[in-house]
């Protein structure tokens, strides 16, 4: 049988971001991910495990919080997403599942998601054109999260700052379509501005 | 119509999808009118003008199973519980009535 | 006009005008001065042999049909609100027969027959307009599901012609068929299909039973049955009790509600479907054309407004408006299906009550309660089989037998196993 060397690839065909000092956007696909979810009845111990681990306190509700390098969000009831940069091996997977043997199930989730990041004051407008939640920073700032849609495409979008910086994870065979979505929004920030 | 989820608060229709009517219970399949319970079960709706229990799925949110309580005249939403809520309510108080 | 007609004698009678080339002259001579109402408002009588409930199309086909096949009798069409009011003035006005179970197309296909003899019929203008309905396909499956649709079609003795991309090309130029995701491959075309001036069904149905001598009542609504033993013997109306040998339930939207004061419970859901009408173009849109990879329909009135619609809006509703997720979901399979559309302007958009059944085939047959007759489970669909409901809804009445081409529209056949499920969505309404 012939060898088979699977190299990672970009989950985009088409990337052409927004790049001004008002809007700007970038895809981040070098990361290590994993989904956990509290064990029947372990949802305290997860807790105790996780704020043992890395110092964060996980949300209850849709929320993220950041410790130790690594972002906990809320991903549904019970769940959460566990993110950071693929540095070195560092495999989050494997780390969880060492830390929450027993209490939670682990889930590698770094090849089935994209996170793209959008930042800039036109951010805001540009994602209000897809997503049907209300994003006025009254509604929606950093640390807050809403699981949604934008365009038809699920994202968990998530605000990081207050530039504003959001960013919004979505699986990869539909990233595509969102990046599609995102720069024609986009259009009318980036051409022929002076 | 909006529809308030207890895990995600109020989000527009297009983020859920209906499951149909919520006060038909499922028979007991090893009664002995099993035959006549499931037909009524699955084809016969009382399908009322005003308040109506239903399923909604919040598909592309926090993918929760509630129950919606709607007036199906005016489409206004008195009440979304959590259809796991409602499911273990009814258990104890079903196991309550027993003991 | 209105003077001096009782209505009740049984005996065909004239009430209106006989439309004709002469007495439109004349009243060109006399600066449209003659014209009378084309039925009498009656008032309500203390009993009738036959009651129907619902004045839309198919409680006033049923009259109509039931006065002119099976008279003299006694009979009155009992409308809460207006004629008119209801689904028949409000549907996207499509006719069709190109289905594909058998317990469908040879009841449509009637259908289909007597709105081509209509007009003649009723001595009124329904527009019908046999412009052709074509349904587009976009993937090689669904090509080979038309292709089956279409040969059970012309085992009927139902015109159907599938058509590849050249010839749908031909028809309609101005589609988007190389769209990346719902290319055009083709469609089934049936010719006979097109449309009918809905209001016009209702008032043309309303004028010929009229003139057989029906009562229709407007503004009475049904509130109550009076039974005798089992039996139901008359009606509680807003404007009193009517008696009744034989009551007739054509309430469409409304069967649930209806059906519960008798205390039945039927396998029907009420939902809402919308539909939307442009500004008005030139002639540009022959016929009916749908699309085959989204929910999108349409077609141009002879007023020149684009006539279009969707899918439910897929949740239990008597409200005769929806929400805007469907409006979206609309326009966005126009746009995917005719991108040209994006530069016409709306001017209207509306909702009906659709009774949707649990298998989206409808029932014609008797109820479980002595002398009560049920016409329901129409869906979106119904508009369509206005002639051949009403024809066979009469059969049933008259004879307490079911129209052979409409046997198969059982109310027990749930629980029998003998559902009629074109979509094979199974018992979820919102799907059909
Ligand atoms: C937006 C839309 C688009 C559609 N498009 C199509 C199409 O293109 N092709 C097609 O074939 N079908 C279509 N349909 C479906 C079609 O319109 C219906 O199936 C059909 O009209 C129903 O029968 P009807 O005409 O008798 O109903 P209706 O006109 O609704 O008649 C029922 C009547 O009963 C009356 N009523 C209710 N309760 C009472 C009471 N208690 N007492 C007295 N009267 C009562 C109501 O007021 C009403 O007038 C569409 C429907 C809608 C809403
Ligand atoms: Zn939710």
């Amino acid at each position: 049988m012939a060898d088979h060397i699977l190299t990672p690839s970009s989950a985009f065909m088409d990337w052409h971001p927004p790049a001004t000092p008002k809007l700007a956007a970038s895809a981040r696909e070098t990361l290590t991910m994993a989904s956990f979810a509290a064990a029947r009845g372990k949802e305290q111990a997860l807790r105790e495990a996780i704020s043992a681990a890395y110092g964060a306190v996980l949300p209850k509700s849709a929320g993220r919080v950041e410790a130790g390098g690594i972002a906990f969000v809320w991903a549904g009831p019970d769940q959460w997403l566990a993110i950071t940069e693929h540095e070195g091996a560092r495999d989050l997977e494997a780390e969880l599942k060492e830390k929450l043997t027993g209490i939670a199930s682990v889930v590698d989730q770094s090849d089935s998601r994209v996170v793209v990041r959008i930042s800039g004051s036109r951010a805001r407008s540009v994602l209000a054109k897809g997503v049907p939640i209300d994003l006025h920073p009254r509604a929606f700032a950093p640390g807050s999260v809403a699981i949604t849609h934008a365009s038809h495409v699920g994202i968990i979008l998530w605000q990081v700052d207050d530039a504003p910086t959001y960013e919004a994870a979505m699986f990869r065979s539909y990233a595509d379509s969102f990046a599609h979505w995102l720069f024609e929004a986009a259009a009318e920030y980036v051409s022929a501005q002076p | 119509m909006r529809i308030a989820c207890p895990h995600c608060g109020e989000r527009s229709l297009d983020e859920f999808l209906y499951s149909g009517d919520a006060t038909v219970k499922r028979p007991d399949f090893a009664g002995t009118t099993a035959m006549d319970d499931f037909v009524t079960y699955t084809f016969e709706r009382t399908n009322p003008p005003g308040p109506h229990r239903e399923l909604w799925y919040h598909a592309a949110g926090c993918h929760a199973w509630l129950v919606v309580t709607r007036n199906v005249s005016t489409h206004a939403v008195a009440s979304v519980e959590l259809a796991r809520d409602v499911a273990l309510a009814a258990k104890s108080a079903t196991k309550d009535s027993a003991s | 006009m209105m003077k001096g007609q009782t209505g009740a004698t049984g005996r065909p009678h004239m009430t209106s005008t006989h439309y004709s080339i002469f007495s439109v002259l004349r009243e060109a001579l006399r600066g449209h001065t003659g014209w009378g109402p084309a039925w009498r408002n009656a008032e309500p009588k203390p009993d009738y042999d036959v009651v129907i409930i619902g004045g839309g199309g198919h409680g006033l086909s049923t009259a109509y049909y039931l006065a002119k096949n099976y008279g003299p009798l006694r009979i009155a069409v009992l409308e809460k609100g207006w004629i008119g009011g209801g689904n028949v003035g409000r549907n996207t006005t499509i006719v069709r027969s190109n289905y594909l179970l058998p317990g469908n197309i040879p009841f449509y296909e009637l259908s289909m027959k007597l709105w081509e003899g209509l007009e003649q019929d009723l001595n009124y203008n329904a527009m019908v307009s046999q412009r052709g309905v074509l349904n587009l396909y976009h993937s090689d499956a669904q090509r080979d599901a038309f292709a089956r649709r279409g040969n059970a079609m012309r085992l009927h003795g139902v015109d159907a012609v599938l058509l590849d991309q050249a010839a749908v090309r031909k028809m309609v130029p101005f589609l988007d068929f190389d769209n990346g995701r719902f290319p055009i491959h083709g469609g089934l075309l049936q010719p006979r299909g097109g449309t009918v001036r809905h209001d016009a069904v209702a008032w043309g149905y309303a004028r010929g039973a009229d003139r057989l001598g029906v009562d229709i009542i407007q503004n009475c609504e049904v509130k109550g049955f009076i039974r005798d033993g089992g039996r139901v013997t008359g009606v509680e109306t807003s404007r009193g009790l009517i008696g009744a040998k034989k009551i007739a339930m054509a309430v469409a939207g409304s069967s649930s509600r209806v059906a519960a004061m008798a205390g039945l419970r039927l396998p029907i859901e009420s939902h809402v479907l919308q539909a939307f009408v442009t500004e008005g173009l030139k002639p540009f849109i022959d016929g009916v054309v749908t699309f085959g990879a989204g929910h999108f329909y349409i077609s141009q009135s002879d007023k020149g407004g684009l006539v279009f619609g969707g899918d439910l809006d897929g949740y239990n509703s008597y409200a005769q408006r929806g929400n805007m997720p469907v409006v979206e979901d609309v326009c966005e399979g126009g746009m995917a299906l005719m991108p040209r559309i994006g530069r016409v302007r709306l001017l209207r958009h509306w909702g009906g009550i659709m009774d949707m059944s649990m298998d989206g085939s409808p029932i014609i047959d008797k109820t479980p309660v002595d002398g009560l007759y049920l016409n329901s489970g129409w869906c979106y669909g119904g508009f369509k089989a206005t002639p051949a409901s009403g024809y066979c809804f009469a059969h049933l009445i008259a004879r307490d037998a079911p129209h052979p081409v409409a046997a198969a529209y059982r109310l027990d056949r749930f629980a029998t196993g003998h559902a009629i499920d074109e979509k094979g969505m199974g018992p979820q309404p919102n799907l059909h």
